[in-house]
């Protein structure tokens, strides 16, 4: 077997850029492809715009402000949901793994509720909340709940107990040994269930746009598909992938400097 | 959610565990039958348990609910069938080829993110509004979890492992199939068994966005004539399907891995 691909580039100030480079490499090579089977017209025009055009959509679209006013509109629905959803995911979570009794009332709801695809409650939503930010927002929420109360409540559970029995000899008050102990060593298991609700809050957030909204990114999306305006389609798509990418690199980023005290981050990179 | 000491005993015992485990659950169902009965909501809005179940009995016997259902089981799955195929062979590709990985580390961390739900006009355009588009966005948005735990259960062998079969010349093919990929498989199936979920619930809503029959789009054509208590029958059918796949994935893994039991 061949050494590491990019093995004879030298570590250091000047190279780590070149080291990137090579790192991304083939995703300029897949968009290279995508813009040469285009061009040389290997494929139906009609289903595939080329790179080049996709760009330019984009571009125009940014430019006339199409972009900005409907990400805006998406990403409010979507991280007003999330948070919402996130702080309840983390109190229900706590309360279940210091409660035996919120345990018992929280947890078959949980379990009963965690497989339903909550863009089936949208139809209901839409009818008791109209079309619109709250419909969207309360489906988001219910989405980013379920994955922050399971990994919350591992998250806790996985405490050692000597250290809550440690500092309760010491006499630590309980609502100090929440805040100061079982949350703190439960963060990480905690930002996995937030990441796990941030790819959710997008997938919902689109889903209710194109199901049944006036605004935002999903909705702009489908209505270039169905004009058959499909230069411009690839182009909203394109912009929802590189924000959604970058919301999950932050997301990781935040994670790891909050927790660089860890040891167990380093251990838990996974996900690339 | 946590095993307890306290057992119960007897039928009396195990009937009254059976309900404090559910009361919740009917707690639920009692105040909706409550609100929706004491005229607080419009049935419009809410209708009423009982009439909920009137409603799936109808149905049920309309075979509105099993023909829709096998549609959107049959385009899950299959979608989900694609998903492992590719994803694990993508995924033990990436874990024994240095140049696999190199090539394909950054596309799929790229796209694992994505909400791959926004593909559906695309995914409209390329294959129709039929099975196909469904079954292909499925398998385009479970492969992804079961490249990456596949990668990452094929990373982990034990390298005296690998190192033993090497020294004793086992070829590269062998070498998967008959090392890599059986220590691997408790990963692949938890990463299975996480996306089987997934693959309901990107069946159910493209055919809630596109039409195309199945669960999601009755749903939506009883939304469109608010008959309110339709769109509850087809609700609780997501519901109890998610639920029994779940269960279902449990016993599989303890049929096809019990060397390897996780918790629930």
């Amino acid at each position: 077997m061949s050494g590491v691909p990019g093995m004879w580039l030298r570590s250091g100030a000047g190279w780590d850029s070149l080291r990137a480079a090579w790192h991304y490499l083939p995703i300029a090579i897949v968009l290279l492809v995508w813009q040469v089977v285009v061009e040389f017209d290997l494929v139906n025009r009609a289903f595939l715009p080329s790179f080049g055009e996709t760009l330019s959509a984009l571009w125009e679209m940014t430019r006339n402000g199409e972009i900005g006013f409907n990400l805006l509109v998406s990403l409010y629905r979507a991280f007003a949901g999330l948070a919402i959803g996130s702080i309840i995911g983390v109190a229900i979570g706590l309360a279940m793994a210091t409660s035996r009794r919120a345990d018992e009332f929280f947890g078959p709801l949980v379990a009963t509720t965690y497989s339903l695809p909550k863009s089936s409650l949208v139809p209901l939503f839409i009818l008791w909340f109209g079309i619109g930010d709250v419909a969207s927002i309360v489906s988001v929420v219910l989405a980013c709940l379920l994955p922050v109360i399971v990994s919350t409540y591992h998250g806790v559970q996985s405490v050692p107990p000597v250290i809550v029995w440690s500092a309760r000899a010491m006499g630590t008050p309980h609502h100090l040994i929440l805040w100061r102990i079982l949350l703190p060593s439960s963060l990480l298991s905690i930002f996995t269930g937030v990441r796990i609700a941030l790819g959710f809050c997008f997938v919902l957030t689109i889903s209710v746009e194109m199901i049944a909204a006036k605004t935002g990114i999903g909705k702009l999306i489908f209505l270039y598909g169905e004009n058959g305006a499909y230069a411009y389609m690839f182009g909203g798509l394109l912009a929802i992938v590189i924000v959604a990418y970058a919301a999950d690199r932050t997301l990781l980023a935040a994670m790891n400097h909050l927790l660089r005290w860890d040891d167990s981050i380093h251990a838990a990179h996974v996900g690339g | 959610m946590v095993e307890r000491a306290d057992a119960p005993y007897g039928p009396i015992g195990l009937a009254w565990a059976g309900l404090r485990h559910c009361y919740p659950l009917l707690l639920v169902i009692v105040a909706w039958e409550l609100v929706a009965r004491g005229g607080l909501v419009r049935p419009l809005f809410l209708p009423t348990v009982t009439a909920v179940l009137e409603q799936f009995w109808i149905l049920l016997v309309e075979g509105e609910i099993v023909g829709p259902l096998l549609v959107s089981l049959y385009r899950a799955f299959a979608g989900l069938m694609l998903a492992v195929v590719f994803g694990v062979f993508i995924g033990l590709l990436m874990a024994r080829s240095k140049w696999a990985k190199w090539a394909l580390d950054p596309l799929v961390s790229f796209a694992f993110p994505a909400p791959k739900i926004a593909f559906v006009p695309i995914f409209i355009l390329w294959f129709g509004i039929d099975h196909l588009s469904k079954i292909l966005l499925v398998a385009f948005t479970c492969i992804f979890p079961i490249i990456v735990a596949t990668y990452h259960g094929a990373v982990a062998v034990s390298r005296t492992v690998i190192w033993s079969a090497e020294a004793m010349g086992t070829p590269e093919g062998k070498m998967l199939y008959r090392i890599i990929f059986p220590a691997t498989k408790p990963h692949i199936f938890s990463g299975v068994r996480v996306t089987v979920p997934v693959a309901l619930i990107i069946a159910f809503t493209a055919e809630m966005i596109a039409g195309g029959g199945g669960v999601g789009a009755a749903l939506m054509f009883a939304q469109r004539f608010f008959q309110t208590p339709t769109v509850f029958v087809y609700i609780l059918i997501m519901l109890a399907t998610g639920l029994i796949f779940d269960r279902v994935m449990l016993r599989l893994r303890h049929w096809l891995i019990p060397w390897h039991d996780e918790p629930a």
